[in-house]
């Protein structure tokens, strides 16, 4: 009876006698106080938060063995096993930092990513739509990127200092074979797909992953939108150049038809060209969306076109003569691709199919030269994560191509089959939250070079502060030559580049600073001997060649973007720096190539007035002068074009009334009307010389998109597509 | 002796399982108090945390976790930085998804979800007022359809009215009338509990008088 009087007592005075103090500080490794942690008796209410000073201090009732949970944003949860008797304790506690979006560095050398869902990047399909002077194209803006030269007479990617060849442009994860519109002589063409189709576009400078080959100077990685919801909606659009209708349903399936036809344009905006006949063409186009409940999605998109058009083009050979270039185009390209993850996301599946089919029928000056290309391809890629918070991965996969080209010029036809086949690997991990690198290995086996390649590709990057970082990259790269020159010689080997990149980038608040110091060495080109020079870029090859072309690209690229200083503005700053020669193709010495220039200038500025919902884009690039070969050039006093300059406009206005939108958008480009001049083509003898002009000296164009229903995703504004 | 034991043992059950609910409400009714006050400016990061503690030592509870969310999503608008914001949310998010899952279909939790979605569109409006601003749409709807008379519905439809510009559907001569209507609600909303969601009200007095 005795003891049970004690611990009836004891029971009562309990609360009352013994609140033990527990206090401490709290920091990070460097000894920095961390505020606001949060410390806890684990199974009680009991703890406190951290004071500015990472000083606690609370009471407890508890005794005995307990844990003493530590938990901050940001940081790994600590835990401690304490021991609660009377006596006040004391902890100096430190936390160390957790892998996470804000800390953890990225490697960033040579990629240029522009838009990813979790991340606050770059550039997303808003930023392209918005652009002025790149009329909702995407490589258009591409070009105003650091790293590109802008090249104003044909479409591609010129990447410091690489031919538009050299870069390849890939839709989750699979090489297109036609991404822009049929190539014209001097006409340069857009893309064939519509900025909205992506959700992320990153666009590398050099040194990008192993998970990507066959391209010596850059890749565009396209990767289209996942699902967003299950509405069903019309979208009516018409302008300048045509008319597109498309329907969704269910936000899971979407048809869409469009009707070309640049007569309008041509009536209203004066043009350097001479159209026999107008550019018009019939487009279809089917995407399926769906994500499954077995953590599975699957995407497929499929586009047909038919596009015609005939052009007057001079002959350069006598005085007014000209001939006629006229070509209709049938394009089918598909792409289907499957994603599934298992073992709660440790494990992730991706396989595609592409399939893609263009077809050219040119008649040249009345001569039948038809060209074919396509392109079957089957990818698979496996990635296992690990490591804290599944930041780490491996990644390996295989790929195979089956490629048939054909090129018809009068009786003479030409034939290249082409079975390639890839296997990669790499890991991305990372040794710190601060430093982080990237491993990778590939091989190609290309059946007409009937070699094997094997290209290294290794990448680090460094977090020099809470915003700065410093990335590295370096590997090589292999392609294979040019169809033209496959065509006529199939002993040729694989040309190879090897990059090495340094990067350094600070990000803070909505506030961009990035550059890049970089060199490249071009190894194998294809070099052809001829018996004089030629500068025509569309002449077909004659001469004996071989793997012997070399050269080097050097130079840096500064970029700055600011979406803080301006409420609702959007301001960027790009300079990029090159200094490149090569000998390759006809050119005899080893000099800068006709399509380069030192200086690429832009200055993008936009601002969105919300009180008339209306965003307005200026655009102002300089690109400095470009060589000017001539018939039979010997390299050695070059002449240089004059500077390209362009200011431009553009206006888009967003109206919406019930479940009804409406945009209304205009450009204007070429403000000044400045007489740029990208080059010249040249009569057979060299003695006259021809000026290769824009498309049109000063344009404008408008058109009015509209939607009925509830959008899915896609932003409002998305169908400032023409 | 053995009885006695037995007694005492049952008592202190009773005792203990009695005084648990009380000084759960207690410490609540505290932190639930303090966290909805309207225009605080320092961070609810200590009432957060305190939320954490409850949530974490009162594992069946739903509230504690709604509660800790609804921290996390204010705190979020405290902060400059995207990313940190950002941050914050993702916790925000996941601690209300724990909060479903203790209590499915309440329209409380709908409602914060909406909050949420609408705190992740501030971030990046011009991105993301597609994907989230369906979510945002979707708990809304689900909420009235669970509960007609949640006056923070109508709450949340005002203030995404309010800032909505004219030319996308919105204003504050649309955002008004929604005020007006959550006010009508909160006048005839009765609290729970002192531990149930009661915010909204003054800031729908406020912005209706910004509406004028």
């Amino acid at each position: 009876m005795k003891k049970l009087y004690t611990l009836l007592l004891l029971l009562i005075t309990l609360p009352v006698l013994s609140q033990t103090i527990i206090s401490g500080k709290v920091s990070d490794k460097k000894g920095e106080a961390l505020p606001f942690a949060n410390i806890s008796l684990e199974g009680t209410y009991d703890g406190g938060s951290s004071d500015i000073d990472g000083n606690f201090n609370f009471s407890t009732e508890e005794k005995g063995e307990h844990i003493l949970q530590i938990s901050m944003i940001g940081y790994k949860t600590l835990k401690e096993n304490i021991t609660i008797s009377d006596t006040e304790l004391t902890f100096d506690l430190k936390l160390t930092e957790s892998i996470n979006s804000l800390n953890a560095v990225v490697v960033t050398a040579g990629m240029f990513e522009a838009s990813d869902e979790k991340k606050m990047v770059m550039l997303k399909p808003m930023d392209i739509v918005t652009t002025a002077g790149a009329g909702a194209d995407i490589v258009s803006v591409m070009q105003f990127l650091p790293g590109a030269n802008r090249v104003g007479e044909t479409e591609g990617l010129f990447v410091r200092g690489g031919s538009a060849n050299e870069t390849k442009t890939v839709i989750d994860g699979m090489i297109v074979q036609n991404p822009f519109f049929s190539s014209t002589p001097d006409v340069p063409q857009r893309g064939r797909f519509n900025p909205f189709m992506f959700k992320g576009t990153a666009f590398s400078t050099g040194g990008y992953s192993a998970m990507y080959g066959q391209a010596l100077s850059s890749v565009l990685l396209l990767n289209t939108q996942d699902k967003q919801g299950d509405n069903s909606n019309i979208n009516l659009g018409l302008n300048m150049a045509g008319a597109t209708a498309s329907y969704t349903h269910k936000g899971w399936i979407t048809g869409t038809v469009n009707y070309t036809n640049l007569s309008p344009l041509l009536n209203l905006v004066k043009t350097n060209i001479d159209f026999e006949k107008v550019p018009q063409g019939f487009g279809t186009s089917l995407t399926i969306n769906e994500n499954f409940d077995n953590n599975s999605s699957l995407k497929v998109y499929g586009t047909y076109t038919d596009n015609s058009s005939a052009l007057v083009l001079p002959t350069y050979d006598e005085q007014n003569g000209t001939y006629l270039f006229e070509n209709n185009n049938v394009n089918t390209f598909s792409n289907a691709s499957y994603r599934r993850s298992f073992d709660e996301g440790n494990w992730v599946m991706q396989a595609g199919l592409s399939y893609s089919n263009n077809k050219d029928n040119l008649l040249i000056d009345d001569i039948n030269s038809d060209r074919n290309d396509k392109r079957t391809q089957a990818r698979m890629v496996w990635s296992r994560l690990f490591g804290e918070e599944q930041s780490s991965s491996f990644n390996f996969g295989a790929e195979y191509h089956n490629i048939k080209l054909s090129n018809l010029y009068g009786e003479n036809e030409l034939n290249l089959d082409d079975k390639f086949t890839s296997i990669f690997a790499e890991s991305e991990f990372y040794i710190t939250s601060k430093l982080a690198g990237r491993l990778g290995l590939r091989t190609e086996h290309s059946s007409i070079i009937g070699e094997m390649n094997l290209a290294p590709r290794v990448s680090l990057a460094y977090k020099a502060g809470k915003y700065a970082q410093f990335s590295l990259a370096a590997g090589r790269f292999y392609q294979n030559p040019d169809k033209e020159y496959l065509y006529i010689n199939q002993n040729l080997g694989y040309e190879n580049a090897d990059h090495v990149i340094l990067n350094y980038q600070v990000k803070k608040n909505d506030r961009t600073f990035r550059t890049e110091v970089f060199y490249k060495k071009y190894n194998n080109l294809v070099s052809e001997e001829t018996e004089s020079f030629d500068p025509n870029p569309y002449r077909f090859p004659t001469g004996l060649t071989d793997n012997s072309g070399k050269g080097y690209a050097q130079g840096f690229d500064v970029f700055f973007r600011d979406q803080k200083s301006l409420k609702s503005g959007d301001f960027w700053l790009t300079y990029s720096y090159l200094d490149t020669e090569r000998q390759f193709k006809n050119y005899s010495s080893q000099v800068l190539p006709s399509f380069a220039s030192k200086h690429n200038f832009s200055a993008i500025y936009k601002q969105f007035f919300d009180a008339i919902a209306t965003n307005i884009g200026v655009t102002f690039t300089h690109t400095s002068g470009r060589p000017i070969y001539t018939i039979n050039e010997d390299f050695k006093n070059v002449e240089y074009t004059k500077a390209f300059q362009n200011l431009s406009l553009s206006a888009s206005h967003v109206k919406q009334f019930g479940n009804q939108f409406v945009v209304f958008y205009a450009t204007l480009d070429n403000v000044l009307g400045r007489n740029n001049i990208f080059g010249y083509r040249y009569s057979t003898d060299g003695k006259e010389r021809y000026a290769v002009k824009p498309t049109s000296n000063r344009s404008f164009f408008f058109g009015i998109n509209w939607t009925i229903g509830q959008l899915n995703g896609r932003s409002k504004e998305a169908d400032l597509n023409f | 002796m053995k009885k006695v034991a037995l007694l005492i043992t049952l008592a202190f059950g009773i005792f203990s399982a009695s005084a648990q609910k009380p000084a759960y409400e207690k410490a609540m009714t505290s932190i639930v108090t303090e966290i909805q006050q309207p225009g605080i400016t320092e961070s609810l990061q200590p009432q957060t945390n305190k939320m954490e503690r409850i949530a974490a030592a009162e594992e069946s509870e739903w509230l504690p976790k709604y509660w800790v969310a609804y921290g996390y999503a204010m705190e979020s608008f405290r902060k400059q930085d995207s990313g940190e914001k950002d941050q914050l949310l993702e916790l925000a998010e996941k601690s209300i998804a724990a909060a479903e899952r203790l209590s499915p279909d309440n329209d409380e939790i709908e409602v914060l979800k909406a909050q949420i979605a609408s705190a992740r569109v501030s971030v990046d409006p011009m991105n993301r007022f597609q994907t989230y601003g369906d979510k945002f749409m979707k708990a809304l709807a689900k909420a009235e359809k669970l509960e007609p008379s949640n006056p923070r519905v109508d709450y949340l439809k005002a203030m995404n009215a309010f800032y909505t510009p004219e030319n996308f559907g919105g204003g504050k001569a649309i955002a008004k009338p929604l005020f007006e209507q959550a006010l009508d609600k909160y006048s005839k909303f009765e609290q729970k509990s002192t531990i149930h969601p009661s915010w909204g009200k003054m800031e729908s007095e406020y912005f209706l008088s910004q509406c004028q």
